[in-house]
């Protein structure tokens, strides 16, 4: 058999942000030894770059806010496609979680009285985002790091899963490779959770990190697991669209939550134009209302800038499609604007915005309090993900468990602005919990090594093709600008299926593609492996927007604009069929209980 | 540890507005193969655009899909670390024209304006290099946890609402909350020095970044209850007493940490609880 270092654990957690560590530190405190393995450094994964805040009704800034209010928003923000019992534990249980990262340390600004201060974000109904600044993600992932490291857990970084091992149907371990030197480590153990985050490197344009190849979504489809609505990919309505070397990176939805408003290139703030009816209710009338919301007034409805993120994408679309987009091809965001209202703006901006204004002054050579930023959509976040146990997390796969972006169901067909923090630290606890549970109770599985040996060759395999072959780099390259083009913001079916034959050459392509050297520090191997990945996920996520013929959500066809009803009771579940051809299929909603109908019907 | 994750076109030649101005940058990067091997100089030359908003990440991701230097000669592609691209995570420190920093948000157009300019890259001298600007960082870790820079509460803890903090303490605390692990402070720190031998790690300078992350903990509402523990880190050897007041840390922290006020603030903290430990013996 190939060489290979074998290392046993109860548990290991697969990714090191917010839900990876939420996992690991809660399977550590139930007695398992917990094995944490991470793309990267330790403390900078994706979650890092988590800017608004986490949702939580603590009802701190506003007191008719509850858990019953935050499900009715998630339910209504997903068009109730969610697993309805992931949105009533997440919002039942996420003011416990922030308190608990509060006690273990992290730093959230306060309100007057010394309590966690809670912004306004889109879909919302209260000012309901815990945050420290806009950079509550990096205190997350600090305090959970700090938190972690204390715990026992071995941490191997720098590391690359290629598959997941298993004993019949049972999920039991995963084949790995350090990055540094190409060598290859099996990991044994009792139960395996994936905390890997997300799919936007299928994209041109997007606002994550280079690790999210949606590794985590290939690995458990490859390993038997279902996966779930991922035709619903959140692109971002703002994001960075000049100078090229930043395009896509976020602009937080902070900077409209603190009364950043959007403009066309004929100045006009053209999100009063088009008003779903499903927030007519909750939408402000005029300018003048909008204002006195995000000022605090309870009795101002939220000014049109904070719709759901897919809508506010869309209407951003249609300006700079109608030729009102700014000289960059997006659309201007002003926050600067305040000096109108505040005259301490400059410094509140700063205080407010912190990160905001150092990113676009490092990185743009703009001063956001003085002048408007360009923005424009970008890939953000994908709701589809590994199909899970609501109150377990854990996938159609016995032994193997999902938390985070990679998990699907949370969030329906879109999801709301402060909910993927919340999403982390709520299941990522019961996923380390529960992985646990089930490590104690089966013990390690028998770990078929010809398996091993095979994929081991697999992975090798890009050294030992015939020279000639194009870069795994190029293929990447050309996956992300074909996905961008024909299955991004707003999709056909004409340009779909063409994506699905491109996807089948590009696939053709990589099977050929060589890494010139050897395994040491070869960055287009690793390139090579993740793009294996990316295709997976491509693939699914197509395939879906096919079969889903109407727009709801995150989903936008032009070729079938309208909500169909017909569609609002199901979801779409992919698997990899015995021939290894992916499957789609249709699933019903399970029927909500009566209690959680109720509050919908009374929250309408 | 990273070298072709582009995100970005700067350098591909994508079309832009046609005034932009082309010039050429010639980068001077510190390689190594691995560790503890020697290490050497090589160039490489790089299109740029003015006004695109090239910076050294972009600029090295070009090197990497064309890894050839200055004279020709193809090469293996450099090695460097990142990840956010915004200068949140602080993965992507290094030596830039001999200063520490992110290189993420070293734009081109600043630091070399000019056609014919160089830019020199060398990994931290500080932590053992792996391959050529990636660097091992395990001992920033290794000192968070020998300060005890957490507070050990489980999930049996009953928290009930959580503690009030006034906004006061909240504000002092939020300054140091920004630390993202990235190690300029220890690069520049003229007491912080390079320590292959793990073993050795404990007796050595803890350095500034982690007085602040103890300064942030014993100022925390719960996790103050271990502000003893914590300060009995620092009094020990490598602790407060190491610093030698060269103030270098606060001067590079690139989110301006007031580093040597947590390092005062220590100092003053150990003094205290050296002098009751004197009196009453505790």
């Amino acid at each position: 058999m190939p060489e290979h270092t074998t290392i046993d654990h109860d548990v290991i957690v697969i990714g090191a942000g917010g839900a990876g560590l939420r996992a690991a530190i809660e399977a550590a405190h139930s007695g398992v030894s917990v094995g944490l393995i991470c793309k990267s450094l330790l403390g900078k994964a994706h979650t890092v770059m988590a800017e608004g805040g986490v949702a939580a009704s603590l009802a701190n800034v506003d007191n008719r806010d509850n858990w019953r209010v935050h499900f009715a928003d998630t339910m209504r923000g997903g068009q109730y496609l969610n697993n309805w019992r992931m949105a009533e534990l997440h919002a039942k249980e996420a003011p416990d979680r922030v308190n608990e990262l509060e006690s273990w340390g992290a730093v959230f600004d306060r309100t007057s009285e010394g309590k966690i201060l809670q912004r306004n974000f889109g879909g919302h109904k209260y000012p309901r985002l815990a945050h420290v600044g806009d950079r509550t993600g990096l205190e997350m992932i600090r305090t959970l790091q700090d938190h972690a490291i204390h715990q026992g857990i071995d941490v191997h970084m720098e590391v690359t899963v290629v598959t997941l091992l298993r004993d019949g149907d049972r999920v039991c371990g995963a084949l790995a490779y350090d990055r540094e030197r190409g060598r290859f480590r099996v990991f044994r153990a009792g139960a395996v959770v994936l905390a890997t985050g997300g799919i936007g490197k299928a994209f041109r344009i997007t606002s994550n990190s280079w690790e999210y190849t949606g590794d985590g979504h290939a690995l458990a489809y490859n390993a038997g697991a279902e996966l779930r609505d991922m035709e619903f990919v959140q692109f971002h309505p703002t994001g960075m669209v000049w100078p090229p070397s930043v395009a896509g990176i976020l602009v937080t939805e902070g900077v409209r939550g603190e009364g950043g408003i959007l403009r066309n290139s004929e100045g006009q703030r053209f999100m009063f134009d088009d008003i779903p009816d499903l927030y007519k209710d909750q939408t402000a009338d005029n300018e003048e209302e909008g204002w006195r919301y995000v000022q605090g007034d309870k009795n101002a409805k939220r000014p049109p800038e904070l719709l759901t993120r897919d809508h506010v994408a869309r209407c951003i679309v249609r300006e700079i499609r109608e030729g009102r987009g700014s000289p960059h091809g997006g659309v201007f965001l002003d926050i600067a604007w305040l000096k109108e209202k505040l005259s301490n703006a400059e410094e509140h901006i700063k205080r407010k915005l912190p990160s905001m204004y150092h990113q676009f002054k490092e990185l743009a050579n703009i001063d956001i309090t003085k002048e408007p930023m360009e923005v424009g959509p970008t890939t953000h976040y994908v709701m589809g993900g590994i199909r899970v146990d609501g109150d377990t997390q854990m996938s159609t796969a016995p032994g193997l468990f999902a938390a985070g972006e990679c998990a699907g169901g949370l969030h329906g067909a879109n999801r709301l602005g402060g909910n993927s923090l919340s999403d982390l630290i709520v299941f990522g606890k019961r996923a380390g919990e529960h992985a646990a549970i089930f490590a104690k109770e089966k013990g390690r599985g028998a770990i078929n090594d010809a398996y091993v040996t095979d994929e081991i060759k697999r992975a090798l395999s890009p050294f030992d093709r015939p020279t000639g072959g194009e870069s795994a780099h190029q293929v990447q390259h050309d996956l992300q600008l074909m996905m961008q083009k024909n299955v991004g913001i707003v999709r056909t079916e004409s340009e779909m299926a063409h994506a699905i034959d491109a996807l089948a050459q590009l696939r053709e392509r990589a099977a050929r593609c060589i890494t010139p050297g050897n395994r040491e520090y070869n960055p287009g191997w690793h390139t090579a492996i993740d793009l294996g990945n990316l295709l997976t996920v491509a693939e699914a996520i197509a395939r879906s927007a096919i079969e889903r013929t109407e727009s709801r959500g995150a989903h936008f066809r032009e070729d079938k604009p309208d909500k169909d009803p017909a569609w609002g009771d199901r979801n779409l579940i992919i698997s990899k069929g015995a021939d290894g051809a992916m499957q789609i299929r249709q699933e019903p909603i399970p029927k909500l209980p009566d209690e959680l109908g109720s509050i919908i019907e009374e929250m309408k | 540890m990273t070298t072709t994750q582009d995100q970005s076109s700067t350098n591909s030649g994508a079309a832009s507005s046609e005034a932009a101005e082309k010039r050429t940058v010639r980068f001077r990067i510190q390689r190594c193969l691995g560790p503890n091997k020697p290490a050497h100089w090589e160039a490489f030359d790089v299109p740029i655009l003015a006004g695109e908003g090239a910076n050294v990440i972009s600029c090295l991701q070009y090197i990497a899909r064309r890894p050839i230097t200055a004279d020709g000669k193809e090469t293996d592609p450099v090695v460097w670390d990142s990840g956010c691209l915004e200068e949140v995570c602080g993965a992507c420190t290094m030596i830039v024209n001999g200063q520490v920093r992110q290189s993420c948000s070293c734009l081109i157009d600043n630091e070399a304006p000019n056609d014919g300019d160089v830019i020199s890259l060398q990994p931290m001298s500080k932590f053992p290099v792996v391959r050529d600007l990636w660097v091992d960082r395990q001992r920033m870790f290794h000192n968070l946890k020998r300060a005890h820079a957490w507070t050990p509460i489980d999930g049996l803890h009953d928290r009930g609402a959580g503690p009030q903090e006034t906004a006061k303490n909240q504000e002092t605390r939020y300054i140091f909350s920004t630390c993202m692990t990235c190690g300029c402070c220890l690069e520049a720190c003229p007491q912080f020095l390079l320590v292959d031998e793990p073993a050795k790690w404990d007796e050595s300078f803890v350095g500034a970044n982690t007085i602040g992350q103890v300064r942030l903990f014993n100022l925390h509402p719960t996790a103050k209850e271990e502000a003893g523990e914590r300060l009995e880190v620092l009094m020990g050897p490598g602790g407060v007493s190491d610093c030698g007041n060269a103030q270098n840390c606060v001067k590079v922290c690139p989110k301006e940490i007031p580093l040597t006020e947590g390092i005062a603030a220590m100092g003053r903290a150990t003094t205290v609880k050296a002098v009751k430990q004197f009196f009453t013996g505790e």
